[in-house]
């Protein structure tokens, strides 16, 4: 078919106006969060029920063309992109609450209900939606899902996966499929739901979900730490677990610290300069709590960990505290950073992250390097800053090299190469790293069952062959 | 010198409030409190003075219920020396505020009180001026900078289209407006420290003062909710809609 006739039927399955095919909507849904490719899809659609979606499927399988589902389009890994003549598939009319039962504490919504209206209908009804992450007020569910977003709560509340009680899901067959009805315990064999979430839009679309919701956090608290050594991060998070639930445990430099501080006026936590800081929250239920946390500190500055800290005296304080952890990447995306998502196990994580450091630093004496992240679940964020004086070109090519020795260690320490971002088309030649080649052929397997003419997100995750 | 500051416990300044069904208040029950932003301020400033060397003695006093010893500790954390709590469970209103701090005021003589503009919970926006006039001091409100010199003390205060420095003689009472100065954080350590240092606890009748409410509350309202918008088909609707419904065109 050529591009004008797929427009033309596209034009006759769904509502007039929900096809679009001018360049710069091309351009503008084209891409997600990455820019680094240039978009080149034949049209963007906007489906409006599960319905809609079924069809699409069915016209793309008839005449072999290519979808991509496309979220809030926020992801950090290319999976959203469309450079190949394909057609996007955009959930931004599908943004309804369809249900809500307080008795079952779940809500029932459209994929592309935003992860902030969520979060904020959990609210308006006195619970909570837990998953959170800076992207929030423009990612979708249906995206949060299909990469099975983690973000600044997974220490107590875990990734976008443990939230969900039920998927409707459109397989890359045109079927369509209701995984788990809602159901807390349902022990009958293999669990679909989980093949999707995480599938990056490789199997099918998820087109509704159903998500657990639970009750609000009470009077959250902030502490930031300075450390006297990155050995220190773990020393404290095993000190404060022993007694206190935390609900997020994030660590950055002090180089990090001081971007966030000359990009924007946020004051600093304490005049002691330290070159690493912890920012540690948790529920203070009560006095116990609070003179526990108190007593875990001392203990923490007693054995020369801890050089100083600050607790919030008041919402207001925690907000302020958190901008210095969540205002980083914005603070150096002046700068062209390349980021890598990576985990190990918790354990292992400042020998790692030394490791990481001492060979990007000895081959690159001249590259930045801004180190923070979920060090709570073993997650880091090593970002690498363009010197001012590098072209683009010659930078990413040098960033490459480092990819291959930073894969090469994480390799070694058992980790993972996209801890949360997903593979898309940017991890997806480093995937060997964490997957081996006969786990691969089982995914290009699974991939066959569900969308036997690969018509869902071509080239995304790995290749067919 | 020695300087007083007046610290207030109120709602959270970042807490969403609920009016009571009976709209006879808010809903306080379970809900975050903190020590007025205003108030931080004052605190700040003191501290500020004193790190230059200027005040010799902070002395924090807060009138209130048990609980306000919390925000007490917060200043003696901060950086004050010692603390006072006017302890009382009745609602407080602005004059007897005045009244109660007058009274702490002639016991301690300090050579400035230093409080918040207003308290976010009421936002009367007169305790302090009360203060000054009980006292027959000087004030030198909604201050954004505050210079000692000698005796005096120059407030420069933020009105209307611009800025108005005011001289004032010592002893005096100086208001905080937003502006004045970036509170830091209460550091653990300190915090620590701050447990203690002496904090005294008072009764209004002590200070010769009885805590009658003089005004009643009638009623309190939450804001109108805005309607929701509605989406137009077309702009033939929407003009038509602006024309016929709305009557602006
Ligand atoms: C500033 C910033 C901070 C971030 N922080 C975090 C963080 O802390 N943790 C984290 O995990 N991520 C983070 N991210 C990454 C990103 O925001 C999340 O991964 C988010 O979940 C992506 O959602 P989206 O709707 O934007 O998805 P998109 O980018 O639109 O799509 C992501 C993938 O899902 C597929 N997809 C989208 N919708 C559907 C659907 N309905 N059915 C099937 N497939 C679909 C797409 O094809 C693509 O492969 C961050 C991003 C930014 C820009
Ligand atoms: C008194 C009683 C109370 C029970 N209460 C509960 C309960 O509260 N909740 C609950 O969930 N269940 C309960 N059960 C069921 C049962 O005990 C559990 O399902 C238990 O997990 C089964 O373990 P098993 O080792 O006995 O498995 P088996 O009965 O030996 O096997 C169960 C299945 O697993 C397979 N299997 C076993 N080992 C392996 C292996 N290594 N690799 C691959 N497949 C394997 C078997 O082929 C079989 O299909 C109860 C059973 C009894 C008798």
């Amino acid at each position: 078919m050529t591009p004008e006739q797929i427009v033309t039927e596209l034009k006759a399955l769904l509502d007039d106006g929900k096809v679009l095919d001018d360049p710069e909507n091309l351009d503008h849904y084209g891409r997600d969060w990455t820019k680094m490719h240039a978009p080149k899809p034949v049209a963007v659609v906007f489906p409006r029920s599960t319905e809609q979606v079924q069809a699409l499927v069915r016209f793309a399988n008839e005449h072999r063309v290519a979808l991509v589902p496309s979220g809030g389009r926020t992801g950090l890994s290319a999976g959203a992109v469309a450079t190949n003549g394909e057609v996007v598939v955009a959930f931004d009319y599908m943004n309804q609450v369809l249900d809500f039962s307080p008795s079952d504490r779940t809500v029932h919504c459209q994929a592309g209900v935003i992860t902030e209206q969520l979060q904020q209908f959990a609210e308006d009804n006195d619970l909570h939606y837990p998953v959170d992450f800076a992207s929030a007020g423009s990612s979708q569910l249906g995206g949060n899902l299909s990469t099975n977003a983690g973000g600044i709560k997974v220490i107590r509340y875990g990734m976008s996966r443990d939230w969900v009680a039920g998927l409707t899901v459109v397989t890359g067959k045109g079927d369509v499929l209701h995984l788990n009805r809602d159901l807390e315990k349902n022990n009958t064999g293999y669990d679909l739901r989980h093949l999707f979430i995480g599938a990056e839009g490789t199997l099918g679309f998820i087109t509704e979900a159903t998500m657990k919701l639970t009750r609000q956090p009470d009077n959250l608290t902030v502490l930031v730490l300075g450390l006297n050594d990155l050995t220190n991060t773990m020393d404290v998070l095993q000190t404060f677990q022993k007694q206190i639930d935390l609900t997020a445990y994030e660590f950055f430099s002090h180089e990090a610290m001081q971007h966030v501080q000359t990009h924007g006026s946020v004051q600093a936590p304490f005049e002691t300069e330290a070159p690493y800081y912890a920012l540690l929250e948790f529920e203070a239920v009560s006095d116990q709590v609070m003179d526990d946390a108190m007593t875990l500190f001392e203990q923490c500055m007693e054995n020369g960990w801890v050089m100083d800290g600050v607790i919030s005296q008041s919402e207001t304080q925690a907000h302020n505290l958190w901008q210095l952890r969540e205002r980083i990447s914005e603070s150096i995306a002046p700068r062209t950073p390349y980021k890598n998502d990576i985990s190990v196990i918790v354990s292992k994580v400042p020998e790692f992250l030394r490791e990481i450091d001492d060979v990007v630093t000895h081959h690159y004496p001249d590259f930045e390097i801004i180190w923070f992240g979920h060090i709570g679940d073993g997650n880091l964020h090593l970002n690498i800053l363009k010197p001012e004086d590098m072209s683009k070109d010659d930078f990413f090519g040098k960033c490459q090299q480092v990819n291959k020795w930073v894969f090469e260690i994480v390799e070694r320490y058992g980790g993972s190469v996209s801890a949360e971002h997903g593979v898309g088309l940017i991890k997806k030649d480093y995937l060997t790293y964490t997957r081996p080649p006969e786990e691969i052929a089982y995914l290009r397997g699974i991939k066959q069952v569900f969308d036997p003419n690969g018509i869902m997100n071509p080239g995304k995750v790995f290749d067919l062959d | 010198m020695k300087v007083l500051v007046a610290v207030k416990r109120v709602i959270d300044y970042n807490v969403k409030v609920r009016v009571k069904p009976d709209n006879t208040g808010v809903d306080l029950a379970n809900v975050k409190m903190a020590m007025n932003p205003f108030c931080e301020i004052a605190v700040e400033e003191a501290v500020r003075l004193k790190e230059k060397g200027i005040a010799s003695e902070i002395v924090v006093v807060s009138i209130g219920p048990k609980a306000s010893q919390e925000q007490i500790r917060t200043a003696l954390a901060l950086g004050a020396d010692r603390g006072i709590h006017v302890e009382t469970d009745e609602e407080v209103q602005s004059l007897e505020a005045a009244k109660l701090l007058k009274g702490v005021v002639e016991k301690e003589e300090p050579k400035m009180v230093i409080m918040g503009k207003q308290s976010i919970d009421t936002d009367n926006n007169q305790t302090g001026q009360m203060l000054a006039a009980l006292m027959g001091w000087g004030q030198g409100t909604f201050a954004s900078e505050v210079a000692v010199d000698g005796e005096k003390v120059n407030v420069t205060r933020e009105v209307d289209g611009g800025l108005m420095t005011v001289g004032l003689k010592l002893p005096a009472v100086v208001t905080t407006d937003l502006r004045l100065n970036e509170p830091r954080y209460a550091s653990l350590p300190n915090i620590m420290k701050a447990k203690k240092k002496p904090l005294e606890s008072v009764a209004p009748a002590d200070l010769g003062v009885e805590v009658a409410p003089r005004l009643s509350t009638l009623k309190v309202e939450a804001p109108k909710q805005r309607e929701a918008g509605v989406k137009v088909e077309d702009v033939a609707e929407l003009v038509d809609k602006l024309k016929n419904e709305a009557k602006v065109i």
